[in-house]
């Protein structure tokens, strides 16, 4: 599902059909992605969802088994070198040499990038107030993911990867993140393409959302159009059979006297429901809600298919 | 590429002086207090250096790398991964080679020409540091996807064992010369080995262990990139 999102321009990022197994363990089941240029795009997924596998795909760590990888228009299969000095990549959990001083570590790091500058650089650490006589041993957790960004920034790629960047750091350490991300990234009208599983967070700067489940994404959109498209609708329990059969359902759940129900679309269900003559109350759901009806309520519904199969046979 | 270089230099530049410290006093001290024959002492030595440096170096350089999750990091960059690994092998031929190097200066400083010649003393530790590459090479290659020291420590072990083994198996009159001199200890084997049981020249010991050298070498390019393992 690739809707809202505009198909002139050239993406940043396209995967076609891709595949990855590590042994007999399929971690991306053919992978459809389209991010368009100037986004801030958040890749939504559990653990073990295939996002780490999938960004290591996009910068060339790892080969697909089938499929068409396309990061800026290179295939990063053929030149992973080229795509790796025109994208900013923040890896999940990222590990620096430990025994450099920040200001060593980014003379090591800038000789890799043609387009390294040094005054960006240098205004990168006043703003980040990195402490270049420090050891990166010595570093908060919060001070680490900043050397990080700060690197993965200054030589002004064209697209940022990260690959959930906040993952270890406190809610506050968060919020500077996320505020230093759309302070320096939205402003320099940078690609970014953030995977995360906090979901609340991503919320406030995400431009558009694709949730990945299992290795397949189930929904690419907008985050407005997601907002107002996926509602909840409570309605009496006698109106159970009729909300199992909405359109684009996602979750059902009885509680009491209540049915309550997630649908992709609410445009599509309303008719449905009139013509049942069903009087529902619609929700407006946040994105954490929204994340959760397309990955754990799709999974209840399958288990539940999957039981009424085995009790048939 | 100067940058890995100062990064590897950075990283085991105390393993170097700790091990050129280590085998050049006791070569120093052995030779000096003279308790064995000049040629027994050089055995030791050098079987000290045989025995810890190919290890030594070849678990500091990926494996730890791997463990701390920096070689990632390393790989990330825009740099071709063979030239992480050349860096890396730069710095492991030196690790193997300096120490031995120090321990046959301060031989030759103490006893040169006494029971042995300058020549033979250099040909003998020269043999030595030939020696130590290959088997610092046989481990690198082997422990390139291992993520820790400590199993790359036992592989080491092993190998090292292996080869000793090996080497005595393969000179068993029926196996042919060229099999045998696939072993790393062949060469010093072939030096020292007074009558020795193949009709092969060190000469050719030593183009077949650059030949396996270089093999190994590629090798491990080809795999130290290839990381496939699932995140």
């Amino acid at each position: 599902m690739n809707d809202a999102l505009p198909a002139n321009e050239p993406p940043v990022i396209e995967l076609r059909g891709v595949k990855k197994s590590f042994g007999k363990n399929a971690v991306l089941k053919d992978l459809n992605l389209r991010v368009p240029p100037g986004q801030t795009f958040a890749f939504l997924g559990r653990n073990g969802a295939g996002k780490t596998t999938t960004i290591r795909t996009l910068l060339g760590l790892i080969k697909p088994d089938a499929g068409e990888v396309r990061v800026l228009g290179i295939d990063p299969r053929e030149k992973p070198l080229e795509v790796r000095r025109r994208v900013g990549y923040v890896a999940e959990d990222q590990t620096m040499f430990g025994w450099m001083r920040v200001g060593q570590l980014i003379s090591f790091i800038a000789p890799f990038y043609p387009t390294w500058d040094h005054s960006w650089a240098t205004q990168l650490s006043d703003r980040f107030e990195l402490p270049l006589k420090t050891r990166v041993k010595h570093l908060s957790k919060g001070q680490g993911v900043r050397v990080a960004l700060m690197l993965a920034l200054a030589h002004r790629p064209e697209l940022v990867i990260l690959d959930d960047p906040t993952l270890g750091l406190d809610p506050i350490m968060r919020k500077e993140f996320l505020r230093d991300l759309v302070a320096h990234l939205q402003g320099e009208r940078v690609s970014v393409f953030f995977s995360s599983h906090l979901l609340y967070e991503i919320e406030l700067v995400a431009d558009s959302v694709v949730i990945l489940d299992h290795g397949r994404i189930v929904r690419q959109a907008a985050t407005e159009d997601l907002r107002a498209t996926v509602k909840r609708l409570v309605a009496p329990a006698e109106a159970e059979q009729i909300l199992r059969g909405l359109p684009g359902l996602l979750d059902l759940n009885r509680s009491g006297r209540q049915a309550t129900a997630v649908v992709e679309d609410i445009a599509a269900a309303r008719p449905v429901l009139s013509a049942a003559g069903v009087v529902a109350q619609e929700i407006d759901l946040n994105l954490d809600e929204i994340f959760e009806a397309y990955v754990i309520g799709r999974r209840k519904e399958h288990n539940h298919a999957q039981a009424d199969v085995e009790r048939v046979a | 590429m100067r940058k890995l270089m100062w990064k590897e230099w950075h990283e085991q530049s105390w393993k170097l002086a700790f091990a050129c410290i280590v085998l050049g006093a006791t070569a120093l001290i052995g030779m000096r207090a003279r308790i064995f024959s000049d040629e027994t002492m050089m055995m030791w030595v050098s079987s000290l250096g045989l025995m810890t440096l190919p290890i030594l170096a070849s678990t500091g350089l990926v494996p730890a790398e791997r463990n701390d999750g920096t070689l990632e990091t390393l790989l990330a960059l825009p740099v071709q991964p063979w030239r992480i690994l050349a860096a890396k092998i730069s710095m492991g031929v030196m690790l193997c080679a300096a120490p031995i190097a120090v321990a046959a200066a301060a031989s030759v400083l103490i006893t040169g020409g006494r029971e042995l010649t300058v020549a033979e003393m250099l040909l003998f530790y020269a043999v030595c540091i030939f020696t130590a590459i290959c088997l610092f090479s046989w481990m690198l290659a082997l422990s390139i996807r291992l993520p820790s020291e400590a199993r790359a420590g036992l592989l080491g072990i092993g190998i090292s064992i292996f080869w000793l083994l090996a080497t005595a198996g393969l000179e068993y009159p029926s196996v042919p010369a060229i099999a045998w001199a696939i072993s790393p200890f062949a060469m010093v084997r072939e030096l020292y080995v007074e009558e020795s049981r193949k009709n092969i020249s060190l000469s050719t010991v030593l183009g077949i262990q650059t030949v396996i050298v270089v093999g190994l070498w590629w090798w491990t390019a080809k795999h130290i990139a290839g990381s496939e393992q699932r995140p």
